[in-house]
């Protein structure tokens, strides 16, 4: 909030008074450093009026010390000798603003991330550090100033981008909240992956049929507003006001809606199908992960929300006969352009889930090679009731019903080789049993041979599933798969594997092999996160603020992630973190303001030459030229500021200077370090 | 490690005591290990890709897996005493598949190197070096492999050693600054008098 201190609050005598508190935190820094050396020297420090040493600084007794020593020793400024400023800062900013001072007056010296727990075994030299930090410490505080937070209004709306489960949850839940929730996906359909799934582990009901109660929901909820077909095309601005341009791609088919706004009365699609069989271009339907055919005026499958045929454009020939067949619905406009929508919201929240990697790049397995060695999303398809065999699993190669089946499991997970993904993907051990126990009950006589190094299956009842399946029949070899190979004329695949526990190669012919596929990032995930500012791991997931104890937000304030966007994650846990996310999403919304870090650069106007060239190269747009008594001189518009300190590190007139972090400030700390203390 | 006296040798090997006791680790025989084959060898996740596709594992008693696992745990009697070590016919097939990126292949040859060390190599392998120093070849060509060879075509002796035999001085030279045919020599004639 903008209350801060307000100025007249914190007196500011000449010369500074800076009072040193240094933490014991119980052994953890007094096990490896002498307290009472750092203290001595700290009293001789210039500008020192008062040196403490306690337990646990951050206690209530430490808080309520420096509050009274700020008062009875008039101190300008405070630095504590303890943790990282990522855990603490925040209490001892508090402890020194119920002491009557500006919480910016406060500087951190880590004596124990950086020194005690690295330095465990040279008791002398982290004593040193620890000195040396103290001294740093103390230079930058004697020049700190008063800083005053800005407050900016929040939009009341929210964006989700992605509508698989997790989107479709995070969504509905703010919604629910009162929120208006924009949710953008790109395919034609909401429900992402889990709509492709049958069942679903370890319960074993219905996917589409949990599912699409939700999807219904998501199409009727009052406050979403539903955008399919749909990419994030550009980002400005920052938490509580975010500008988002959003490209709605050409369907090439009017909503009842849109057609009503165009004056087509009682017009629009109703989804009624008449368009489907008169289109003569047949195409393979990518959410049947092209087992079956769809025309070029499609729907992925008959439950799609919402209900909306659209237009492939890369293969329709506009010959018109789907809009004969549409008729007086006057549906479908061959001549649709793309649309480019602007939206406000206040917080954003990435769902963007996963896709399969492309496994055929291990080539010791087959796949695209061999018929009838097929991905566990194919396998998925091809037993689910809907799919495109009715739920008879059949091999690609004859049609017949596969007795003998393999799963290969961390396929391409687990792999540091640089071909596949270094990570577990996590699902895969419990949809493989899964799959094993949908062949045991739908062939009478099948045999599932599962290929496994560990079986993981960690969540709530996952361990009772694996002993139901085993238990069903299903035969574990514990190793992994070398290669495959396919009988020429049979088109049988024979596995090669040692069984580790017996300590034996071993030769298994199979009907068909299933590859648990690595997942990864959708490939539009990367382009999303780089224009809202969020940063990914190495191995490609978004970032998430800090694994344990901030795992729905990011770095870039406003943003959160939800789903397998952040890694991979089974329903059960991306609809948690949906929840989570749309919790803290909403959580500034309903707030109406945030209070964003004073820390943003200034212009020195004497100094400033009205070059420019600091606009251009600020991340955030957040410099801009203005004509000030007859000069041009740059201006800093705060609210957009991030101070990362990039203008202020170029700026060749030395014109740009950091808040809490000004040349001056960082100056003496470099000083202080050089000289050893001895100015 | 206590041995039971049984009379039939075969019972006495089967109730040998069995437990792994951390003294017959050598952490050092690891690190040895991993100098000379330039493999993270400790990294071994036990997975069994190696001996699946390895083709010697169908036909022999010989466990690359297992040998890995001798590397992580520094067992480095059981490793280098272990006639199986000489099975590898050095193909590389796990060596392309390992998902942990290692080299088995090449812990295989740095075991073989540290048990020549210790003169544990088999004679077949000290013949094959005979067989270098004298004719430069370790499978010398024969009449049979000449007659072949003149049938498809190809001259009676391969541009090697065979044919320009005045080169096999050079390969001595490299044996002998080694002492490889020395030593050779001299193992063999312990072991067969
Ligand atoms: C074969 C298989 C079987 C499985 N079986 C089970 C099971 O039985 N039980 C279980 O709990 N879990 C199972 N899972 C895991 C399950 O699929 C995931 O947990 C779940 O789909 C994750 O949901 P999500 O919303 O995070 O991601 P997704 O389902 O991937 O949804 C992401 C959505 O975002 C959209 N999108 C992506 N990028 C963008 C973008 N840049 N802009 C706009 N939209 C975008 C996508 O089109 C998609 O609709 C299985 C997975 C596989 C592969
Ligand atoms: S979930 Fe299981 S199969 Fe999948 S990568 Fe992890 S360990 Fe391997
Ligand atoms: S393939 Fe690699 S990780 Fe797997 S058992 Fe062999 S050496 Fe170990």
């Amino acid at each position: 909030m903008a209350e801060a201190v307000s100025p007249t609050t914190s007196k500011k005598p000449e010369t500074p008074r800076i009072g040193v508190f240094i933490c014991h935190c119980g052994t953890n820094i007094a096990g490896s450093i002498d307290i009472d050396a750092v203290k001595e020297y700290a009293k001789t420090l210039p500008n020192v009026a008062y040196v403490d040493d306690y337990k646990y600084q951050c206690s209530m007794p430490g808080q309520v010390n420096i509050r009274e020593q700020i008062d009875a020793n008039k101190l300008t400024g405070v630095v504590v000798a303890a943790c990282t400023p990522r855990l603490h800062e925040p209490t001892f900013r508090a402890a020194s603003k119920d002491g009557g001072l500006n919480p910016f007056r406060f500087e951190m010296a880590n004596i124990r991330e950086q020194n005690s727990w690295v330095h465990m075994h040279d008791r002398e030299g982290a004593t040193e550090k620890a000195k040396d930090a103290v001294r740093i410490a103390v230079a930058k505080a004697a020049l700190l100033e008063d800083l005053y937070p800005k407050s900016v209004p929040v939009e009341r709306a929210a964006m989700v981008v992605g509508a698989g489960v997790a989107g479709m949850q995070a969504a509905l839940d703010l919604a629910n909240a009162g929120i208006k929730t924009y949710l953008i996906e790109k395919e034609p359909s909401i429900g992402g992956r889990m709509s492709q799934l049958d069942k679903t582990f370890p319960t074993l009901d219905c996917s589409q049929c949990i599912l699409t109660p939700k999807m219904v929901d998501v199409g009727r909820a009052e406050n979403i507003v539903l955008m399919v077909n749909s990419e994030v095309e550009d980002v400005e601005g920052y938490i509580g006001n975010f500008d988002v341009t959003i490209r709605r791609k050409a369907t090439g088919v009017l909503s009842p809606e849109e057609a009503e706004a165009k004056g087509i009365v009682g017009g629009g699609c109703t989804g009624c199908g008449d368009c489907g069989p008169v289109c003569p271009v047949t195409k393979p339907n990518e959410f049947e992960m092209n087992m079956a055919p769809r025309k070029a005026i499609y729907i992925y499958h008959p439950q799609v929300v919402p209900l909306l045929y659209t237009i492939d454009w890369d293969s329709c020939v506009k010959c018109g006969l789907c809009v004969e067949a549409c008729g007086e619905k006057k549906a479908i406009d061959l001549e649709m352009q793309d649309e480019l929508v602007q939206v406000k919201v206040g917080t954003v929240i990435l769902a963007t889930g996963y896709e399969v990697f492309p496994i055929e790049n291990k080539e010791e397995w087959g796949y695209k090679r061999y018929d009838n060695v097929i991905t566990s999303l194919e396998f998925e398809r091809l037993i689910c009731a809907s799919g495109p065999t009715g739920g008879h699993l059949v091999r690609p190669s004859d049609g017949e019903t596969p007795m003998r089946i393999g799963f290969v499991l961390c396929a391409g997970s687990r792999d540091n080789t640089g071909i596949g993904k270094p990570y577990c993907s996590r699902f895969c051990c419990m949809y493989s049993l899964k799959h094993a126990h949908q062949i045991i009950e739908k062939i009478p006589g099948a045999v599932p041979y599962i290929f496994y190094m560990d079986i993981r299956s960690f969540g709530k009842m996952y361990e009772e599933f694996y002993y139901r399946i085993q238990d069903e029949g299903a035969k574990f070899i514990r190793g992994r798969v070398s290669n495959i190979q396919e009988d020429p004329v049979t088109k049988n695949v024979t596995v090669y594997v040692e069984d580790t526990l017996l300590g034996r190669p071993m030769e298994i012919e199979l009907d068909m092999v299933v590859l648990a596929a690595a997942v990864q990032p959708t490939e539009l995930t990367n382009k999303t996160r780089k224009l809202f500012g969020v940063s990914c791991s190495q191995d490609g997931w978004l970032l998430e603020a800090h694994p344990k104890l901030n795992p729905c937000g990011t770095t870039t304030a406003g943003v959160f992630l939800a789903g397998a966007c952040q890694g991979p994650k089974d329903i059960p846990d991306s609809v948690a973190q949906a929840e989570g996310a749309a919790s803290a999403a909403s959580i500034p919304i309903h707030k109406g303001e945030v209070e964003l870090e004073p820390y943003y650069a200034m212009c020195i106007e004497e100094k400033c030459a009205g070059c420019g060239m600091c606009v251009n190269l600020c991340p955030y747009q957040a410099l801009s030229l203005v004509e000030k008594d007859g000069r041009t001189v740059m201006q800093v518009t705060e609210a957009k500021c991030k101070g990362c300190g990039t203008c202020g590190g170029f700026c060749p007139g030395g014109a740009i200077w950091m808040n809490h972090f000004a040349t001056p400030q960082i100056v003496a700390q470099i000083d202080a370090f050089l000289l050893g203390g001895e100015q | 490690m206590a041995t039971k006296n049984y009379p039939d040798p075969i019972l006495n090997e089967k109730l040998r005591d069995r437990y792994y006791h951390r003294d017959q680790s050598n952490p050092e025989f690891t690190k040895e290990i991993e100098k000379i084959a330039g493999t993270m060898a400790h990294m071994c996740f036990q997975c069994g890709t190696c001996t699946a596709g390895c083709p010697s594992a169908p036909r022999s008693s010989y466990r690359i897996r297992e040998f890995m696992r001798r590397a992580v745990l520094g067992l480095e009697d059981e490793a280098l005493t272990d006639p199986d070590l000489w099975f590898c016919t050095t193909c590389y097939s796990c060596t392309d598949r390992c998902p942990r990126d290692l080299a088995p292949t090449d812990v295989i040859m740095a075991m073989r190197n540290l048990a020549a060390r210790r003169d544990i190599v088999p004679v077949n392998f000290l013949k094959t070096v005979q067989a270098i120093y004298s004719s430069g070849h370790g499978v010398p060509n024969n009449d049979v492999n000449r007659a072949a060879r003149e049938k498809l075509g190809m001259t009676r002796d391969p541009p090697t050693t065979s044919m320009y035999p005045e080169y096999i001085k050079g390969i001595q030279k490299i044996l002998d600054h080694y002492g490889l045919k020395e030593r050779a020599d001299r193992i063999i004639k312990e072991r067969e008098g």
